[in-house]
C-alpha cells in the first residue's frame, strides 16, 4: 500500500511526462512566491477578506455536493457532457468572491480552503495534499493571474464615480468587461481537468487508465459550457460586488 | 424481437434511476434535513467524546478500504457505520436521514455508471474477458443514443458498486466527524500541519457557514413558495417546484450570507485577530481513553482488511474517471 492513498505511478501508458507537470507546477509556484514578496502576500488582506473566502468555501462546498448533483439529474444524458452543473455552481461562487476581495492570491486560497472543506464534509482526506496543490494552482491560479492582469479591477471598477467615467474616454461597458474577463477566465478552466487531471493525476493517484480520445473529446465539450457560465458567472459576479461593495 | 413490455420495463429502469435519487434527496431529506447532518450538536456518547484527529484517521482509512478491497467490504463499512449513528442525539433521525442520502448516491451512482461504461474498459478493470460477463438486461436497440451499452452486465453492475462505496464510506465518515466535532476542534487538529493561521480561520468560517447556507436557503425558497410560487402545480411536481425555488434562491441566498462577513471581519478585528504573531494561539485536546479504544478498532479494520486482499478480495480497480 502506499501513502495516503496516492500509488505515485508515473509509468501508465499515454500519461503525460512528470517532468511536464511538475515543471509546470514548479514555475507556477515560483511565480506566486515571486509576486507575493513583491506585493506583500496575504498581509494585503483583510479579515473580512478571509471571511468572504470562508463563506465562498461554504457555498461551493453545499453547491458541488449536495445540489448540483441533483441538478445533473435532469440533464438529458446525452447533454451531461457539456453540462456540469457542481462545477458550474463552483466558478459562479468563485468568481463572486474573486470581484469581492479582488487581491491576487484570492483565487489560491479559495481553490485551497474549498479542497480542504471538501474533504471534510465529503471525500475524506485520502489522496491529500495533491488535490490541495494541484486545483489551487491551476483553477486559483488562473484567477490570480486575471486579477493582476486587470490590476485588481477583476470584474469591473468598484471605485466611486467609475460609473460615471465609465463612458467617457473610449472605456469598455463594464457589463462587458465583465462578461469578456469571465468567458477568459471559464475557458482557461477548461483545461485542468482534462489534462492536468484526466492526462496526469488520476493515473498518478489510482492508477486510472489514460484514454486520449475520451480526454480530448472531454476538453472540446467542457470549452462551449465554461465560456457561457463564465459570462454569467462574470455578470453575477459585478452585480453582487457592486451591492456589497460601498 | 424486441417485445413491448421489454420496452416498458427498460423505459421504466431509466427513469427510476434519474428520478429516484431526486425523490430521496428533495422529498425524503429536504434542505433542512442536509442541516440537520452537518450541524453540530452537543450531547455526551462515545463519538462525541472522541477527538476530531481520530476521526480524520477513520475517514482516511475507510476510503482506503473501500478503495483497495472488494465492493461488499465497502458496503458493510458504509452501513455499519450508518448503524452507529443510532449513538448520536437524535440517532434514528440522523441514521434515516443519512441513509437516505447513502441510497441515493447508491442509485445514482450504479445508473451513472453501469449501463454507460464501455464492457472493453470493465473488462480490463476486472481482469476478467468480456466473453465471460453475464448479461443481467438487453436494452432496447435505440438506447444507444443514450450512450448505453447495449447489454447491462452483472460486471458493470459491481464496477459501480465499487465506485458508489468508495463514495459512501467517505460520506458517511465525513458526515460523522462534522456531527460530532465543533469547527475549532476539526480544524484545530490541522493546525498540527503548520497551516498558516488565515487559512484556519477561513476555515473555522467556513465550517461553521455550511449549515447557515442550507438554512437561508430553506428560507429563501420557503418564502418564494409563500409568495404563490408553483402554487397551482400537481403534489408530485413538487420536488422540481423546490429545485427550480432553489436556482431562483442562489444570489439572494449569497448576498445575504456576504453581508455578514463584514460583521464577522469587524468582530474578529475587535479581538485583534493577526494584530501581532503570539496573539493567535490554539489549545489542543488531550488524547483520552475512548481515543485509544478507536485507534485500537482502526489498526484491526486495516489488519483485517490486509487479510481479506490477500485471501483474495482485494480490489484495486483503476478508476477511470
Amino acid at each position: 500500500m502506499s501513502f495516503n492513498g496516492i500509488k505515485a505511478d508515473i509509468s501508465v501508458p499515454g500519461m503525460i511526462p512528470w517532468e511536464i507537470v511538475v515543471a509546470y507546477f514548479l514555475i507556477a509556484l515560483g511565480f506566486v512566491i515571486f509576486y507575493s514578496k513583491k506585493s506583500g502576500g496575504l498581509k494585503g488582506f483583510k479579515t473580512v477578506d478571509f471571511v468572504y473566502i470562508g463563506i465562498g468555501a461554504a457555498f461551493t462546498v453545499v453547491w458541488e455536493f449536495f445540489v448540483g448533483p441533483l441538478l445533473d439529474k435532469i440533464v438529458p444524458p446525452g447533454l451531461t457532457a457539456f453540462i456540469g452543473f457542481g462545477f458550474f455552481g463552483r466558478i459562479v461562487v468563485l468568481f463572486v468572491v474573486a470581484g469581492l476581495v479582488r487581491k491576487p492570491g484570492v483565487g489560491m486560497l479559495s481553490l485551497a480552503i474549498f479542497d480542504i472543506l471538501g474533504d471534510i464534509f465529503h471525500y475524506g482526506f485520502s489522496g491529500e495534499p495533491v488535490f490541495v496543490f494541484y486545483e489551487a494552482l491551476t483553477y486559483g491560479l488562473f484567477i490570480d493571474l486575471a486579477i493582476t492582469v486587470r490590476r485588481g479591477n477583476l470584474f469591473g471598477d468598484l471605485r466611486a464615480g467609475s460609473k460615471a467615467s465609465a463612458g467617457k474616454g473610449g472605456r469598455m461597458n463594464p457589463s462587458l468587461a465583465a462578461g469578456i474577463t469571465g468567458a477568459i477566465i471559464g475557458f482557461t478552466w477548461a483545461f485542468p481537468d482534462p489534462f492536468f487531471y484526466s492526462a496526469f493525476f488520476g493515473p498518478f493517484l489510482y492508477g486510472s487508465i489514460v484514454n486520449w480520445q475520451k480526454i480530448l473529446i472531454s476538453f472540446y465539450e467542457a470549452i462551449p459550457g465554461n465560456i457561457i457560465f463564465g459570462i454569467i458567472a462574470g455578470l453575477i459576479a459585478l452585480r453582487v460586488s457592486r451591492v456589497l461593495v460601498q | 424481437m424486441y417485445s413491448i413490455l421489454d420496452t416498458v420495463i427498460s423505459w421504466l429502469l431509466f427513469l427510476f434511476g434519474i428520478s429516484i435519487p431526486f425523490y430521496l434527496i428533495l422529498g425524503a431529506i429536504g434542505i433542512a434535513g442536509f442541516r440537520e447532518i452537518t450541524t453540530y450538536e452537543k450531547y455526551d456518547t462515545f463519538y462525541y467524546r472522541l477527538n476530531a484527529s481520530v476521526k480524520i484517521m477513520l475517514s482516511i482509512i475507510i476510503v482506503l478500504i473501500a478503495t483497495f478491497s472488494i465492493w461488499w467490504i465497502g458496503a458493510i463499512i458504509t452501513f455499519g457505520l450508518l448503524a452507529s449513528y443510532k449513538s448520536l442525539k437524535n440517532g434514528w433521525r440522523k441514521m434515516y436521514l443519512a441513509g437516505f442520502l447513502i441510497l441515493s448516491i447508491i442509485v445514482g451512482t450504479v445508473w451513472g455508471y453501469a449501463p454507460y461504461e464501455p464492457l472493453s474498459i470493465v473488462s480490463m478493470a476486472l481482469k476478467t474477458p468480456v466473453s465471460k460477463f453475464t448479461t443481467v438486461w438487453t436494452w432496447p436497440p435505440y438506447f444507444s443514443i443514450l450512450g448505453y451499452e447495449h447489454h447491462l452486465t452483472l460486471q458493470s453492475i459491481y464496477y459501480s458498486l465499487q465506485i458508489s462505496f468508495r463514495f459512501t464510506a467517505a460520506v458517511v465518515a465525513s458526515l460523522l466527524l462534522v456531527m460530532t466535532n465543533t469547527p475549532a476542534q476539526i480544524i484545530k487538529t490541522l493546525s498540527k500541519f503548520k497551516i498558516p493561521d488565515p487559512i484556519i480561520f477561513s476555515l473555522v468560517v467556513a465550517m461553521k457557514t455550511v449549515p447557515a447556507v442550507f438554512d437561508s436557503f430553506d428560507t429563501s425558497i420557503k418564502i418564494s413558495m409563500m409568495r404563490g410560487y408553483g402554487g397551482n402545480k400537481p403534489r408530485f411536481l413538487r420536488p422540481f417546484v423546490v429545485l427550480a425555488a432553489a436556482i431562483g434562491s442562489i444570489v439572494p441566498t449569497m448576498v445575504h450570507l456576504l453581508r455578514g462577513a463584514k460583521d464577522i471581519g469587524i468582530s474578529a478585528d475587535t479581538r485583534a485577530f493577526r494584530a501581532y504573531p503570539s496573539r493567535t494561539y490554539y489549545i489542543m485536546t488531550p488524547f483520552k481513553r475512548e481515543d485509544y479504544i478507536f485507534s485500537g478498532v482502526l489498526v484491526m479494520m486495516v489488519v483485517m482488511t490486509v487479510i481479506a486482499i490477500m485471501v483474495g478480495f482485494g480490489r484495486a480497480i483503476p478508476y477511470l474517471t
